[in-house]
């Protein structure tokens, strides 16, 4: 169990009706290991990340996270989610419920954390995302940027072994996502294992310990940061790294 | 014939008493109603073949007259030895009929919430149980508070209805005493009075339940 990578993919393959979205995806990632997926729009960037805590379903193939393989059991769908945190594009934030409420919803209803405890759960990660000022808003009353945070900071409530990232900051105005990538370098240090969709490049080469590039469902290239960057293999990295240039 | 206002307050206390049991059904329906209702919806979103079970049954109880219900539940039941309390048919009845538009109303409602909250929902491990409760009810209320409020004063101004299995509710009391004293205007206009209060009632409580679920709006 302590040997076991965080997260493995052995030959996984899915299928949305008769197109193939992800093809033979093999990929290991090791406890404490940051791991950065780009590639084209439509790639299975999202999809790949999605299998790993269950709101997909693979086809082919295994899937494992800290060992244990995901079935289409409920009950190891609901004991890898204890596990596993994810960051949405568009935050999803609970709109009806405050930032304090969004923290400790998980906390006090599937944990059965009492409500104080909860509450101090839920400051110390505002805090560690530095908006414990906010926690009596409701999200609509804060900025990108700060609904961000706060969807960070939920998840860390349920203190997961692993984060997934999908385009944490690709919604965000240019002025936020400074303040978005910084909570995740800080996350990065305190070896939190990690999985990021990102296009940032300055983000992938300060904290990566590998990039995943990912073009039509498969993957064409992994590398750490400073390679991929500098000396893509593969014509479709090359022309995929151009283009962001561009 | 004059309109006799000495006459018109006499007949008040007596309508006012029928009025409390036209209120206590009304309220009594609208919950049932209700809880009816969103179970229905949540049954219809369960799976593929509950889908197209559920859609049947809603469509079944929107599609036949609720007087013919409340006389086959009234008339039926007793056949297989089930004896109710007419109060408690009509406030069957009404919960029964009225919950297969509220179904259709909850559906729209839970229609308008963002995917992404089912799925932060289920990423941040919450049962289903958990989010329906916490997650879906809240929102698909605060998307639905004005025509949930028709629907009350629809449920409201069905209470009639239950003259026919005898209910003392309002509008039969109002024609019992006009039936009395052969004076109908009277009667008929307080009962109609105190059912307009009802209904400006109902649509202040539900206008302020909108207020309060839409505050987390406010910037
Ligand atoms: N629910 C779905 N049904 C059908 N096709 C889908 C669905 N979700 C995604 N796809 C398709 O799968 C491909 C990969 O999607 P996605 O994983 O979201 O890519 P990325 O995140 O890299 O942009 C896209 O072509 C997309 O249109
Ligand atoms: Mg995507």
């Amino acid at each position: 169990m302590a040997g076991d990578p965080a997260v493995q993919f052995v030959a996984v393959d899915k299928w949305y009706g008769s197109f193939q979205v992800l093809r033979g995806i093999d990929l290991s990632v090791g406890r404490g290991e940051r791991i950065v997926i780009c590639g084209p729009s439509g790639s299975g960037k999202s999809t790949l990340i999605r299998c790993i805590n269950g709101l997909e379903r693979h086809g082919a193939g295994r899937i494992l996270v800290n060992g244990t393989e995901i079935t289409g059991q409920s009950r190891t769908i609901h004991a890898l989610r204890q596990d596993v945190g994810m960051v949405f594009q568009h935050f999803n934030l609970f709109p009806h419920l405050t930032v304090i409420g969004n923290c400790t919803l998980a906390l006090t209803k599937s944990r059965k954390i009492g409500g104080k405890e909860a509450r101090d759960i839920a400051m110390h990660y505002l805090a560690r995302v530095r908006i414990p000022e906010q926690a009596d808003k409701y999200p609509a009353q804060l900025s990108g940027g700060q609904q961000q945070r706060v969807a960070i900071a939920r998840a860390l409530c349920l203190n997961p072994k692993i984060m997934l990232f999908d385009e944490p900051t690709s919604a965000l105005d240019p002025e936020m996502i400074r303040e978005v990538l910084d909570v995740m370098v800080s996350l990065a240090q305190d070896g939190m294992t990690m999985l990021c969709v990102t296009h940032e490049m300055g983000f992938a080469k300060t904290v990566a310990d590998r990039v995943v590039f990912m073009d039509q469902g498969l993957i064409v290239e992994q590398a750490p940061p400073e390679d991929f960057f500098a000396n893509p293999r593969e014509e479709r990295s090359r022309h995929f790294l151009r283009q962001l240039l561009n | 014939m004059q309109f006799d206002t000495a006459y018109a307050l006499e007949t008040v206390p007596i309508i006012l008493q029928a009025a409390g049991t036209t209120i206590g059904v009304a309220v009594a329906s609208c919950f049932g109603a209700a809880l009816l209702g969103f179970a229905w919806e949540i049954l219809r979103r369960s799976g593929r073949i509950m889908s197209y079970v559920m859609r049947f049954v809603i469509d079944c109880i929107r599609s036949t007259p609720v007087l013919a219900q409340i006389y086959f539940i009234y008339f039926v039941l007793p056949y297989y030895g089930i004896r109710l309390p007419a109060l408690l048919v009509g406030i069957l009845c009404l919960s029964f009929y009225y919950s297969g538009y509220l179904a259709e109303v909850f559906r729209a409602g839970i229609d308008m919430i963002h995917h992404g909250q089912m799925e932060a929902a289920k990423a941040l491990g919450l049962s289903r149980r958990h989010t329906i409760a916490f997650i879906i009810a809240p929102q698909m209320l605060r998307n639905i508070a004005a025509p949930l409020g028709n629907y009350f004063v629809s449920i409201l101004k069905a209470t009639p209805y239950l003259a026919v299995i005898a209910v003392p509710e309002m509008l039969g009391s109002a024609l019992d005493i006009a039936a009395e004293t052969f004076r109908y205007a009277e009667p008929l206009f307080v009962s109609a009075v105190i059912f307009l209060g009802l209904a400006f009632v109902i649509s202040q409580l539900v206008a302020q339940m909108e207020r309060r679920l839409m505050a987390s709006h406010r910037r």
